[in-house]
């Protein structure tokens, strides 16, 4: 065999300008299955990690899917709100431990603002039941002398370069402010709730969840700026300034949804029950768990079809792949015979053939794998920053091993194919060439 | 060394005959100058010399071996060992240098090997083969594609010789070449055969070389001589 290498290695060097096409479009194709089946396990993953020690999360009827997704991930909106009233009651169920009312619908220069209390900071949980952690500062104090205080996610401070005591303003609704408002004052500063500014006064810990992205606020806080706002518009007839705000009523009658914690995990269903038999309002309890099946059955359509148009593109060079190979034949079947006519044995000619196919394979996958990962590591930030969505570069998943080790086996065979015909033909040729 | 007794060959099975030939015979390092007309078949008799065709009827061998004899591996080795070959064209490997490219059968052929081991080794051998055609040593680095035809035929003669097989089977290899350069080339291949002492099948055209050779058999009158037979 070792006599073979040479002349193999210096025939396809020979022939790399095509060659190197093919390793190209291999590259490409298990790149692209490499990347899809870790973003989609990432998603996952990020998804599943992102709320945690939630038992039930309780709004206003809807989609239990759209509740979650609107109240954990901040995605899309719910179509009303629950009153404060039935979180109370909420509250006093005997199986419930704990309540925290959560209020969204604001925005600081495109991240979102949650309006909670600080049990929020107590109770909420990611991953495998990690507790939030304030890295610098701490949580809001939720009286009237702490009315306009913030804590932010890691990524707010990070991404804004913000620290403990800086003053931000809130913008109404969640849209990015960096594209929006042509008339904006000459200060620059675009902010509807601009005359209540908050304080900074805790920052958290990293998570890799949504929290990251979030500017946690009291509740009292988000009625503070809103009391001078009727139906999402400035009310006509003046302000109201930020210190005058104290002295109206600022307990809120309505948020967005409640993360529920139970005393035992047993009574969830009794307690879900009681949610969705509510009398006074129509009401959803939503188990995370739950909700995040039904995400996975939705994407799990996106992420099949997404799959199928790579198997496709994987195909597609595999075929190019066989075309590039078969174009070649005609020089190939002349190196071929001078091979024979010089002593080597079909299986030398067979052997030759292989071990090209095997190597450009090899090299195609490898380089996929590699591109992938610098394509990911380029990614990565993009997609923390806009999604939430950590990407893990860690060791492969087995279900990546075995996409790859598919195109492997694929273009194994695809350059196998020719390669018996090339063989067949060196075999009819004798040693004599007929091209 | 060839002995050929009386053979049938067709290319398809049922198919008419191509050859008819009766018995033939060629000594060690004797050089045979075979001729006629195209497609008379003179490709196909030398394919029957290196046992990569098989014939209907009768036998062909080579240093008392029948080619039939042998399965198809042991046919490969064996041919890999006693015979060098050369065709019209295209006898090199493009990539490879002129050395390498003539130091080839060394590395099929355990034989050839070892018999150039007596010469000094497989490189020092295939540089006094391309000596002996002729090849300046300039060239001997250089890859085998950026030689003229003409050089490229010489390469291709010093691999025949490689090892001295005891045949050499040469299928026109002076008609992609000048007129003005065959008479030499013709020269320097019959003086290296017979330094080498191997025997010599050459299949040409050109009939004024004919009777530096020899033997000459001229395929039509061989072949109604195998008809009488």
């Amino acid at each position: 065999m070792n006599k073979l290498l040479t002349i193999a290695r210096q025939s396809a060097w020979n022939r790399r300008s095509t060659l190197v096409w093919v390793v190209v479009s291999l590259s490409l194709a298990t790149a692209l299955l490499w990347t899809l089946e870790r973003l989609r396990h990432d998603i996952r993953h990020s998804f599943s990690q992102s709320v945690s020690g939630v038992d039930l999360i309780v709004g206003a009827r809807s989609s239990p899917l759209q509740l979650m997704l609107f109240s954990v991930f901040h995605i899309g909106s719910v179509p009303q709100s629950m009153r404060m009233e039935s979180v109370l009651k909420l509250a006093q169920h005997r199986s419930v431990s704990w309540v925290v009312p959560l209020s969204l619908g604001d925005s600081h220069r495109g991240f979102p603002v949650l309006g909670t209390t600080p049990a929020y900071f107590q109770h909420f949980a990611y991953g495998d039941k990690q507790p939030l952690v304030l890295q610098q500062g701490a949580a809001f104090a939720d009286t009237l002398d702490g009315l306009y205080e913030a804590v932010i996610g890691a990524e707010v401070a990070r991404k804004m370069g913000y620290g403990l005591g800086q003053s931000i303003t809130l913008g109404h609704g969640m849209h990015d402010h960096d594209h929006d408002h042509k008339g904006e004052p000459a200060d620059g500063n675009t902010d509807e709730h601009a005359d209540k500014p908050f304080k900074v006064v805790g920052i958290l810990a990293p998570t890799g969840t949504p929290v990251d992205r979030s500017v946690q606020v009291s509740l009292k806080a988000l009625e503070a700026i809103h009391l001078d706002w009727v139906a999402g518009t400035p009310m006509p007839g003046g302000q109201i300034p930020a210190d005058q705000a104290r002295k109206f009523n600022l307990e809120p009658e309505e948020v967005t949804a409640a993360l529920v914690g139970l005393k035992s995990r047993a009574a969830v269903f009794n307690v879900q029950r009681f949610v969705n038999f509510y009398e006074e309002e129509a009401l959803i309890g939503v188990m995370p768990g739950v909700a995040l099946g039904e995400l996975w059955s939705v994407l799990g359509l996106g992420e099949n079809a997404l799959l199928a148009v790579s198997a496709l593109v994987a195909l597609v060079s595999v075929v190019s792949l066989v075309a590039v190979v078969l174009a070649g034949l005609n020089e190939r079947r002349r190196e071929l015979a001078v091979l024979r006519a010089v002593g080597a044995a079909p299986r030398h000619v067979l052997g030759l053939l292989t071990l090209e196919g095997l190597w450009v394979t090899c090299a195609g996958v490898a380089l996929g794998v590699l591109l992938a990962h610098s394509g990911m590591a380029l990614a990565t930030p993009w997609l923390q920053q806009s999604l939430g969505i950590r990407l893990q570069m860690e060791a492969p998943l087995p279900s990546q091993l075995a996409l790859a080790g598919a195109v492997l086996l694929a273009g194994l065979l695809a350059s196998l194919g020719p390669a018996w015909r090339a063989y067949r033909l060196s075999l009819a040729d004798g040693l004599s060439p007929r091209v | 060394m060839i002995d050929i007794e009386p053979l049938r060959f067709a290319w398809t099975r049922g198919g008419p005959d191509t050859l008819l030939l009766g018995r033939l015979l060629v000594d060690r390092g004797q050089t045979v100058f075979l001729h006629g007309p195209s497609g008379c078949g003179k490709s196909t008799l030398l394919g029957l010399l290196a046992g990569v065709l098989s014939p209907r009827q009768g036998r062909v061998s080579l240093l008392g071996q029948d080619w039939a004899a042998l399965k198809a591996g042991q046919r490969d080795a064996f041919r890999a060992d006693h015979v060098g070959v050369m065709f019209q064209q295209f006898n090199l490997l493009p990539y490879l240098s002129v050395l390498d490219n003539v130091t080839l059968p060394c590395r099929f052929s355990k034989l050839r090997r070892e018999r150039c081991q007596a010469a000094g080794g497989p490189e020092t051998a295939a540089q006094s083969w391309l000596q002996r055609m002729g090849l300046p040593e300039a060239l001997w680095r250089r890859r085998a594609d950026t030689l003229s035809v003409g050089q490229q035929q010489r390469v291709a003669a010093a691999r025949a010789l490689m090892g001295q097989p005891e045949l050499i089977l040469a299928d026109e290899p002076t008609s992609a070449l000048d007129a003005a350069l065959r008479q030499g080339f013709m020269d320097l291949l019959l003086q290296a055969a017979r330094d080498a002492g191997s025997a010599l099948v050459c299949v040409s055209h050109d009939e004024q070389q004919a009777a530096r050779f020899d033997v000459q058999w001229s395929l039509p009158a061989l072949q109604q001589a195998g008809v009488k037979a």
